[in-house]
């Protein structure tokens, strides 16, 4: 029996060493970019104008902006993979990207699967788009109503939660939007800078947007979650400290047609240089 | 499927198989269309959305759309659909033949495994087979120290490729099975070894007999690639979605988006189920 105990003693020590050398960093990532001289970054290809196929197929759009400035500063190449709300954890959590920035909102939840690192580079909060008829003034005016949505959207489940309504979840917005002109359900349900870009696009002319925007929730950009704290990590949450600072999501955020948001002059006023002029 | 047969030829199909399970039922539907349904598919496409929008005056415009998306759909996207069927059915056919032998062993413990595996994959969902594959394999492999990275649309042709190689296992073992007995024997008295028989004389016979239900599933094979557009690989029907985003998620696109990718799948596989059934007519056995 004393052995035993002696031996299991042993063997526990054993293992919180392990987990102590665990805890520290091996960068695998980082350096696997660095070895193969190539960043793979998932954005997104099914999200206008934060990332979408340009004429020739290529992905254009804000992240894919970010993410080309990522590259340059590493001084390394380029490699855009399309990730779906869906799959885009799975993709970093499996390796097949080494970076996420795939307007991915910040959750609780979500920071345990990958490694969200801060400050977040942009906001956005939940809203829907209904039919102007329907004269929907409430949230609690969607109780018991279908509502369309897209796969993967947190907003899905707290909008059923809150307010009982009843989600029927698409793969793309494409699919959501032909459902909602279609009568199946009565709200669109979304985040309200894409709502925006859809009404201004005078295809939406009897729909509107009347309800407050609720969880205004910021974006995370992740990493695979064992370099959150290490050199990957610390790396990008520089960039987006400098993208705030200098102002760039701003510029970005206007060539691609975004409405501006509060959020990103709020942060680029917050991380200004105190000795700029 | 049908009572062994005890005499030395091979009977023809009975006329009254109508209820019995047809493998080849897919090839049958599509290959008996008529070659008109192309067309049909087409003016539907064609009319529905001149119909849909003939108020606004902007009927043309999804065709604008499309007829700009057309050369990078098919080239990026449906190309890369027949890429992966081609590669599945390769692989699937290897392993097929492999796995499909191993149930006509004399060894009872091969026999007993190529059965499971067998059955295992023929009976599962496709889509469930997918995703097992997709998250249990690693997106690099390390081999001799050589790291190497490999896409998600390798995964997805390793994923395909099962359920197609248990379907050709159990046409192989079929298309042995439906050569009479009498001719193992008969070859046995001629002093014949068992490999000997089963290369020279079974086999040869069943060639013939598996070429269309083998074509039968490469039709399947190919309807079901699309299933890889749920992993977040990029293939034709994902790059449709991503094409109607990119034109402003105008609703009106759905329609002649995917009806054209509709139209590709059609194209294709309408010409290999006619072929399908014309050999198998030619190679039926007459009496």
């Amino acid at each position: 029996m004393n052995k035993f105990i002696t031996g299991a003693t042993v063997a526990a020590m054993l293992m919180s060493t392990t987990a102590a050398f665990a805890e520290q960093c091996s960068n695998t990532t980082w350096d696997k970019i660095a070895e193969r001289e190539k960043i793979v970054v998932g954005v997104k290809a099914d999200t206008r104008p934060w990332g979408f196929r340009g004429q020739n197929g290529d992905i254009i759009g804000m992240e894919a902006d970010m993410a080309q400035q990522v590259a340059d500063t590493l001084g390394v190449e380029l490699e855009l993979v399309a990730v779906e709300s869906s799959n885009r954890m799975q993709f970093l959590e499996g390796g097949r990207i080494d970076l996420m920035i795939a307007t991915m909102s910040d959750r609780p939840d979500r920071r345990e699967i990958v490694g969200v690192v801060g400050p977040n580079y942009y906001s956005a909060g939940t809203n829907a788009m209904t039919p102007k008829a329907l004269k929907v003034t409430k949230w609690a005016d969607l109780k018991d109503r279908p509502v369309c949505g897209k796969q993967g959207s947190f907003y899905n489940k707290s909008v059923e939660e809150r307010y009982g309504a009843e989600v029927i979840a698409f793969v793309s917005n494409a699919e959501a939007l032909q459902a909602l002109r279609d009568k199946k359900c009565v709200a669109w349900v979304y985040d309200d800078s894409s709502i925006a870009a859809e009404l201004a696009s005078g295809q939406y002319d009897d729909f509107e947007m009347p309800l407050t925007s609720e969880d205004p929730n910021p974006w995370g950009i992740a990493v695979p979650i064992a370099e959150r704290d290490c050199t990957f990590g610390r790396f990008m949450s520089g960039m987006q400290y400098n993208w705030h600072q200098s102002g760039e999501l701003i510029r970005l955020e206007e060539k691609w047609g975004i409405q501006a948001t509060e959020y990103l002059a709020m942060q680029n006023k917050r991380f200004a240089d105190w000795l700029a002029e | 499927m049908t009572k062994p047969n005890n005499f030395a030829v091979l009977k023809p199909t009975p006329s009254s198989a109508s209820l019995q399970y047809d493998p080849m039922t897919v090839s049958r539907f599509l290959g008996t269309m008529s070659p008109w349904t192309l067309f049909a598919i087409f003016a539907v496409l064609l009319i529905w959305p001149t119909i849909a929008s003939a108020q606004s005056g902007e009927a043309v415009r999804p065709f604008n759309a499309l007829w700009r998306w057309m050369p990078f759909l098919i080239t990026k996207g449906f190309l890369f659909n027949v890429l992966i069927s081609f590669l599945c059915l390769v692989i699937g056919t290897g392993a097929g033949v492999v796995l499909g032998l191993g149930q006509i062993s004399q060894r009872r413990f091969i026999r007993a495994v190529s059965w499971l595996i067998t059955q295992l994959f023929r009976n599962s969902p496709w889509l469930v087979i997918l995703f097992i594959v997709m998250l249990a394999l690693p997106y690099e492999m390390t081999i001799f120290g050589e790291v190497y990275y490999y896409p998600a649309w390798i995964k997805a042709v390793l994923g395909l490729s099962l359920p197609v190689m248990a379907n050709i296992s159990e046409i192989v073992r079929g298309a042995i099975r439906s050569v009479p007995n009498t001719q193992w024997e008969a070859s046995e008295a001629l002093a014949f070894t068992r490999n000997q028989t089963l290369w020279r004389i079974i086999l040869p016979q069943c060639f013939k007999r598996m070429i269309p239900p083998w074509m039968n599933w490469y039709a399947i094979l190919t309807m079901a690639t699309p299933l890889v557009s749920i992993l977040g690989v990029d293939d034709v029907v994902n790059l449709t979605r991503q094409a109607i985003v990119a034109e402003n998620n105008r609703p009106e696109l759905l329609m002649p988006f995917f009806g054209f990718v509709l139209i590709l799948f059609f194209a294709y596989c309408y010409p290999i189920a006619r072929l399908t059934l014309r050999l198998e007519r030619k190679f039926a056995v007459k009496l």
